[in-house]
């Protein structure tokens, strides 16, 4: 294990009787990095955030933060942390502010908020001294990220972060976020939304069913993308197959094919076609996501 | 060890019914001293008993016979069964509500989550606890003895006797609390643990009065929380104040180690 190292998890696994929550992940997550942790629901997102924080204890395997074991070290570990769980819920008989005084308790800081992080999400006094149970889903979530963030922690560990919030809101969110990032922070950033892992994370882990499948930079992995191609036929072909490409769609004589084969070949290939038109669309993350799903099936 | 802000966020959470429990219970107190007092319940309370059979007289013994005197109503203050319930609820309802409830709510996850130890958790719980019960009870103590004080004389003896039957009673829900909160650190769903918990608490009462009534089973009496729990006897001087405290001490003791040892390897999800 690295210094530059925040995270470092080997061999994690955690089963809950037979089934098995995660099962052998292993990844790690570098100082002042957002990595991102992407999976849809009941891949083993949660239960891996949970292991990183000692609220569940790992059938095998191991897990370090900030140089140290977690099991034995889990106190101060999470003194340097910031979490926002995903469904974030608090206490209902609190007031905002109170709940918040809880937490700066607990952690034995100051009870201050930065104006600027109750401004930039346009919450004001009068939200903060609402019951919680009298909060808006919305509002409720933003008083989630800001018990996450108030005390300037140099982990944050965020599960679905952006649940609830408006676009404009989101954006906000992501500012913040990188904000965090230029002040040194590490994040871990558990999120079923491929846009938003693509617009703020520098890598990222896919997770399915309880293991990791893939753990690249979001540039590699959208270089590793399966190019689609798109095209439109002048007239009907009694049988038409493209050489190291896949139907995936067909709609009169529009097609949509998934690329797998050299590119040089297809062009070729292309030449000698009937063409309407044809583009190669630019891939996005749902794109890879889905694609490697895919091929994951096929195997 | 024992978080102040915690204890804040606990009392919050409980005082609707904790305060409800107190004022209840106080005037309740109050009013059977009242009773007492300004009626003549015992020659008619003598002549209803002198016409039941002697085997339900026995049983009454204890619960009846000395509610007759004006120290005998404050015992029975203490051991009347809306009393007993008040306080089961109350003490079942803390643990209940601040593990399993909040576990399945996700507040448990996040407060675990920031830099508080699950020993320092289940401390700071069992000690509010503590103090939720103990200002109910004192608040009943204090009704008694301003009634006692009102409506009869005052003494320091009965003064110390009333204070040991308040220890005693707080002793006894401590450990109600307590195992309730072994079973909620052991169980997983809210509704299930307070169940069992509660027909647990049944169970040593229905249990406690048939032993009683019955010799075959009288065997189990050593086994009941609630032989240990002896408000009539206590005044009168029958009972062993010394012993039921350190039992229900040892109990207690035993329940919290149990809780803590549980909590600490246990999942949070």
């Amino acid at each position: 294990m690295r210094d530059s190292q925040i995270i470092y998890t080997e061999q994690l696994t955690k089963y809950y009787g037979r089934i098995a929550g995660v099962k052998e992940i292993s990844f790690e997550v570098n100082r002042g990095e957002i990595f991102g942790f992407l999976g849809p629901n009941g891949a083993g997102k949660t239960t891996t955030i949970r292991l990183l924080l000692d609220l569940l204890r790992p059938t095998s395997g191991k897990i370090v933060i900030f140089g140290k074991d977690v099991k034995s070290n889990s106190f101060e570990i999470r003194q340097k942390c910031g979490y926002l769980p995903g469904n974030f819920s608090a206490y209902g008989n609190l007031t905002g502010k109170e709940f918040l005084n809880l937490l700066a308790d607990l952690r034995k800081v100051p009870r201050y908020i930065e104006p600027g992080l109750l401004d930039r999400f346009g919450l004001a006094n009068g939200d903060l001294k609402r019951k919680i149970k009298h909060l808006s889903h919305g509002t409720l979530q933003k008083l989630g990220i800001i018990q996450a963030f108030f005390h300037r922690p140099e982990l944050l560990i965020l599960d679905e972060p952006t649940t609830g919030l408006d676009p404009l809101m989101q954006e906000e969110f992501y500012d913040l976020l990188h904000k965090y990032q230029n002040m040194g922070c590490t994040t871990f950033f558990s999120s079923h939304n491929l846009s938003e892992v693509e617009k703020v994370c520098h890598r990222l882990a896919i997770i399915r069913k309880g293991e990791i499948v893939a753990i690249e930079s979001i540039e590699d992995m959208k270089k590793k993308l399966y190019r689609k191609l798109e095209l439109t036929l002048r007239k009907p072909l009694d049988r038409f197959e493209l050489p190291g490409a896949r139907i995936i769609k067909k709609q009169g004589l529009k097609y949509e094919f998934i690329v797998t084969g050299r590119k040089d070949t297809l062009l070729k290939s292309l030449a000698d076609l009937p063409l309407e038109d044809f583009v190669f669309p630019r891939p996005d993350l749902e794109e890879v996501f889905m694609n490697y799903y895919r091929d994951q099936r096929d195997d | 060890m024992i978080r102040l802000s915690y204890w804040h966020l606990i009392w919050k959470n409980n005082r609707g019914f904790a305060i409800f429990s107190m004022g209840f219970i106080t005037l309740l107190q109050f009013l059977i001293l009242y009773l007492i007092s300004t009626a003549d319940t015992s020659s008619i309370i003598t002549a209803i008993i002198e016409q039941l059979p002697e085997k339900l007289r026995i049983f009454l013994n204890d619960s009846f016979f000395n509610t007759l005197s004006f120290q005998g109503a404050a015992a029975f203050g203490f051991n009347h069964p809306l009393v007993l319930a008040l306080l089961a609820i109350n003490a079942i309802n803390i643990p209940l509500h601040h593990i399993t409830r909040e576990m399945e709510s996700g507040t448990l996850e996040l407060l675990l989550a920031h830099p508080f130890k699950r020993h320092s958790f289940i401390i700071s719980l069992w000690v509010s606890g503590c103090l939720i019960l103990f200002t109910i009870i004192l608040a009943a103590l204090i009704g008694s003895l301003s009634a006692i004080a009102i409506f009869h004389h005052l003494s320091q003896e009965i003064i110390t006797k009333m204070m040991q039957i308040s220890f005693n009673q707080w002793l006894l829900f401590i450990l109600i609390m307590s195992y309730t909160m072994i079973i909620t650190t052991f169980g997983e769903k809210g509704n299930k643990t307070g169940n069992i918990s509660a027909v647990l608490t049944l169970i040593f009462y229905l249990l406690h009065f048939l032993s009683q009534l019955w010799e075959s089973i009288a065997f189990i009496k050593p086994f009941n929380i609630f032989t240990y729990y002896e408000p009539q006897k206590l005044m009168f001087n029958h009972g062993n104040f010394l012993t039921d405290i350190s039992i229900l001490s040892s109990l207690i003791l035993v329940c919290l180690f149990i809780s803590l040892w549980q909590f600490g390897r246990r999942d949070i999800s």
